[in-house]
C-alpha cells in the first residue's frame, strides 16, 4: 500500500508542472483573451469595463473583417482541395515503386521544413509582377519564355487575384504534408485487395476510385482538418508575402487582428478577433477529436 | 466451364526461377490442387493464371486461347484469396456485387445472382454487415461467394482455409468439395496442407522448388509415390526412410539397414535387379508397420526387433517412436497394442507396400 502510495506521488509530481504550465498558459490566456473580448480595453491602458458582446457587434460591421472573412472562405475553399489533390497525385505517384522514392519524398515533404517567412519571401519574388521598366520577374518572366505570356497576371499586387496568390505559396509548402499522409495510406492498403478488384474487372482507374479513395477517406479527412486549422490560423506567410494587399484583398482574420493589438492598441476588438478564430477552429477540430476518441474506443 | 494449359512456363523474379518449365494439362470440371511447401512456386503457378504475374517464358492457355497478354478481368476466371481480401467499406451485397456492377449488369439479375450465390453459402442473413463483422468462416464464404457470382469458367483458390482455425477447415473442405460437384466447374486450389489435397482434389500436382514433380490421382501419389520428395510430403505422419543396401541371400533378395534386413517378396524381386548389391533407401510407410499380434491376414509381414522411444495414444491408434540402429521411425499401431517405453519388441513390415529409391537421383526404383 506504501508503494502504492509512492508511486502515485511521483507520478504526480512528474505531471503536475506541465498540468499546471497548460492550465496557465493555454487556458488561462484563453479565458483571459475571452474576458477581455468582453471589456472596453480600446488602448494601451487596460481598461476591464464590461461592455458585454458589444466588441463582436463592432467587428461585424467593420469592412475589413466582412472582406477578411471573404478572403478566408475564399482561401479554405482552395487551399485544401489544392493541398488535397497535389498530394494525392504525388502519393499515387511515388507509390509505384519508383526509383529513388526516398528522395523524392525528401523533397516534396522539405517545403514544409521551411518557415512560413521564407517561403513568403520566396514567392513574393517569385509572383513580384514587374514593371514596364524592368521587364517581367519570376514566374512572369517564365511565362514569357515558354510563350504562354498571356497567363502573366499581376498576382498579389491585382486586387482580383489577392488572396489566391498566398493559397499558391500555402498550397506548395503543406502538399507533401498530405502526400506523405496519403503514401502511408495507400502503402497501408492490402495489395491483394486491388488484385481482386483488378480480377473483379475493374481498371486501373476504377480501382483508385471505387476501392483506394473510400479506403482512404480517413486520411482525406484528418487531412482536411489539419489543412483546415492552418488556413484559419494563416499569418506569417501573409505578412511575409503580401500583407494585407491592395484594398485588403490577401489580408486575413489573423493578420487583422495583430494589426487591430499590437499597432492599433484595441486590445478588446482583437481580443474579440481572436475569439472568433479560436470558435472556429475549435469548430472544426472538436467534433474531429470527438469522432476519433470515439472509433479508437471502438476498435 | 474450361480447360487450363500450362506449356513450358517460366517465371523468374530477378534470377530466382519460382516456377521452371511447368507442363499441365488441367482437364475442364477438374478439381486441381498444387501442393508443395512454401516457396515451391505453387502460388505463382496460379497467379500467373490469374495474370496476376507476367511470364517469362511459355503459354498459358485457358480452353484453347492463350492469355498470355490478357488481362485478368478477361480471363473469364475468379479467385479467393487467403486473406479474403474483402473491400472493408462495401457490405457483403455489395463485394458480392462489386464485379457485376463493374460488368453493367442488369440490377436485378445482379439481385438474382447475389440471392442465390448467399443461399448456397448460407450468408443470406449477413447480406448487409460489413466485413469486419463477420467472423472468419463468415468471410471465408464471402469470398467464395465473390466468386460464384461471376459465374467464371475457372475458380482459382490461394490456400483459402489457411486463416481458418482446425474445426472449420475441416468443415469448410467438405463444403468446397461439395460446391466444385454442384457448379461442375474447373477448380484449381493452392495449398501446403497435404490433407487438403489428398480430400479434395480430382488430381494432384506436386511441386517443389518450381518444379512439377509429379502430376497424379492423390490415390496414385500415395501408393505410388515417384521420388523421395513426393513420398515424404504426400501422407501423415511421413514415410519412414531407411538407408540400406540390398543384397542376395541364396534365392532371396534383402534389404539390408545394417540393423534389420527383410525379405523383398519373390514377386517384387525382379524389378530391383539392377540394385543388387547397391545402396536404396528403403521406404515404409507408418501404417505398414504392424503389432505382430494385430497384422492382418494375407500379407507378407516380416518381423523386425526395434526398441519403442516414445507412445503417442490417438484413441483410434497409437503412434509408436521406434529405434533401429541410427533411425528413428514412426509407425501406426493398433491401439490395443501395450507396448511402453524403453522395451525391446518386435513390429511387422508389411513388405507388400514399401518403395525403394535410388539415394542418388531420389527417384523411385521400379
Amino acid at each position: 500500500m506504501r508503494r502504492l502510495t509512492r508511486d502515485r506521488l511521483t507520478s504526480f509530481a512528474l505531471i503536475t508542472p506541465s498540468v499546471v504550465a497548460i492550465a496557465v498558459f493555454v487556458y488561462g490566456f484563453i479565458a483571459f483573451n475571452g474576458y477581455s473580448s468582453l471589456a472596453r480595453w480600446d488602448s494601451l491602458l487596460p481598461d476591464f469595463t464590461f461592455v458585454g458582446l458589444r466588441n463582436f457587434q463592432k467587428l461585424f460591421t467593420l469592412a475589413r473583417f466582412q472582406i477578411d472573412v471573404r478572403n478566408m472562405l475564399t482561401f479554405i475553399g482552395l487551399f485544401i482541395p489544392a493541398c488535397l489533390a497535389i498530394g494525392f497525385v504525388l502519393a499515387v505517384l511515388l507509390d509505384q515503386r519508383v526509383k529513388g522514392e526516398g528522395l523524392f519524398r525528401s523533397i516534396f515533404l522539405l517545403p514544409m521544413a521551411i518557415s512560413a517567412i521564407v517561403t513568403g519571401v520566396v514567392w513574393r519574388w517569385l509572383m513580384s509582377p514587374g514593371t514596364a521598366e524592368t521587364g517581367s520577374y519570376g514566374i512572369n518572366l517564365l511565362l514569357e519564355q515558354i510563350g504562354a505570356g498571356f497567363l502573366k497576371s499581376g498576382w498579389y499586387t491585382d486586387p482580383q487575384f489577392g488572396i489566391k496568390a498566398v493559397v499558391i505559396a500555402a498550397a506548395w509548402q503543406m502538399s507533401g504534408y498530405t502526400m506523405a499522409m496519403y503514401l502511408a495510406g495507400l502503402r497501408g492498403i492490402p495489395e491483394e485487395l486491388r488484385e481482386a478488384a483488378r480480377i473483379d474487372g475493374a481498371s486501373e482507374l476504377q480501382i483508385y476510385r471505387h476501392v483506394v479513395l473510400p479506403l482512404l477517406r480517413p486520411i482525406t479527412f484528418s487531412a482536411a482538418i489539419i489543412l483546415g486549422q492552418i488556413a484559419l490560423n494563416i499569418f506569417a506567410l501573409v505578412v511575409a508575402m503580401t500583407g494585407p494587399g491592395p484594398g485588403f484583398s490577401t489580408d486575413v482574420p489573423a493578420l487583422f487582428m495583430f494589426d487591430t493589438t499590437f499597432r492599433g492598441g484595441n486590445f478588446a476588438m482583437g481580443a474579440a478577433i481572436a475569439t472568433i478564430m479560436l470558435l472556429l477552429v475549435m469548430g472544426l477540430v472538436v467534433p474531429y477529436l470527438i469522432h476519433t476518441f470515439r472509433s479508437e474506443v471502438q476498435v | 466451364m474450361a480447360s487450363v494449359t500450362y506449356e513450358h512456363v517460366t517465371k523468374e523474379f530477378g534470377s530466382v526461377v519460382a516456377v521452371n518449365d511447368l507442363n499441365l494439362q488441367i482437364d475442364d470440371k477438374e478439381f486441381l490442387v498444387f501442393v508443395g511447401p512454401s516457396g515451391c512456386g505453387k502460388t505463382t503457378a496460379l497467379r500467373l493464371l490469374a495474370g496476376l504475374e507476367e511470364l517469362t517464358k511459355g503459354t498459358i492457355k485457358i480452353s484453347e486461347r492463350v492469355v498470355n497478354d490478357v488481362p485478368p478481368k478477361d480471363r473469364d476466371i475468379a479467385m479467393v484469396f487467403q486473406s479474403y481480401a474483402l473491400y472493408p467499406h462495401l457490405s457483403v451485397f455489395e463485394n458480392l456485387a462489386f464485379g457485376l456492377k463493374l460488368r453493367k449488369t442488369p440490377k436485378a439479375e445482379i439481385k438474382r445472382r447475389v440471392g442465390d450465390a448467399a443461399e448456397i453459402l448460407g450468408i443470406t442473413d449477413y447480406l448487409n454487415r460489413k466485413p469486419r463483422q463477420l467472423s472468419g468462416g463468415q468471410r471465408q464464404r464471402v469470398a467464395v461467394g465473390r466468386a460464384i457470382v461471376r459465374e467464371p469458367k475457372v475458380f482459382l483458390f490461394d490456400e483459402p482455409l489457411s486463416n481458418l482455425d482446425a474445426k472449420l477447415r475441416v468443415a469448410m473442405r467438405a463444403e468446397l468439395s461439395k460446391l466444385h460437384h454442384r457448379l461442375q466447374t474447373t477448380f484449381i486450389y493452392v495449398t501446403h496442407d497435404q490433407t487438403e489435397a489428398m480430400t479434395m482434389a480430382s488430381r494432384i500436382a506436386v511441386m517443389n522448388n518450381g518444379v512439377l514433380l509429379q502430376l497424379d490421382t492423390p490415390q496414385n501419389l500415395y501408393d505410388q509415390p515417384q521420388n523421395m520428395f513426393v513420398a515424404g510430403f504426400i501422407g501423415s505422419p511421413a514415410m519412414n526412410f531407411f538407408r540400406a543396401r540390398l543384397r542376395k541371400d541364396g534365392g532371396r533378395l534383402l534389404v539390408d539397414s545394417g540393423d534389420f534386413a527383410v525379405p523383398v517378396p519373390a514377386e517384387r524381386a525382379r524389378q530391383f535387379q539392377n540394385y543388387v548389391d547397391r545402396p536404396v533407401v528403403f521406404g515404409v510407410r507408418p501404417e505398414d508397420i504392424f503389432n505382430p499380434a494385430f497384422t492382418p491376414p494375407g500379407i507378407h509381414a516380416e518381423n523386425v526387433e526395434v526398441k519403442v522411444d516414445v507412445t503417442e495414444l490417438m484413441g483410434n491408434e497409437i503412434f509408436l517412436y521406434l529405434i533401429s540402429g541410427p533411425n528413428i521411425f514412426i509407425a501406426r499401431v493398433d491401439p490395443r497394442t501395450n507396448f511402453h517405453i524403453g522395451d525391446t519388441v518386435q513390429v511387422a513390415f508389411n513388405m507388400d507396400n514399401f518403395h525403394l529409391f535410388d539415394p542418388e537421383t531420389e527417384l523411385a526404383i521400379r
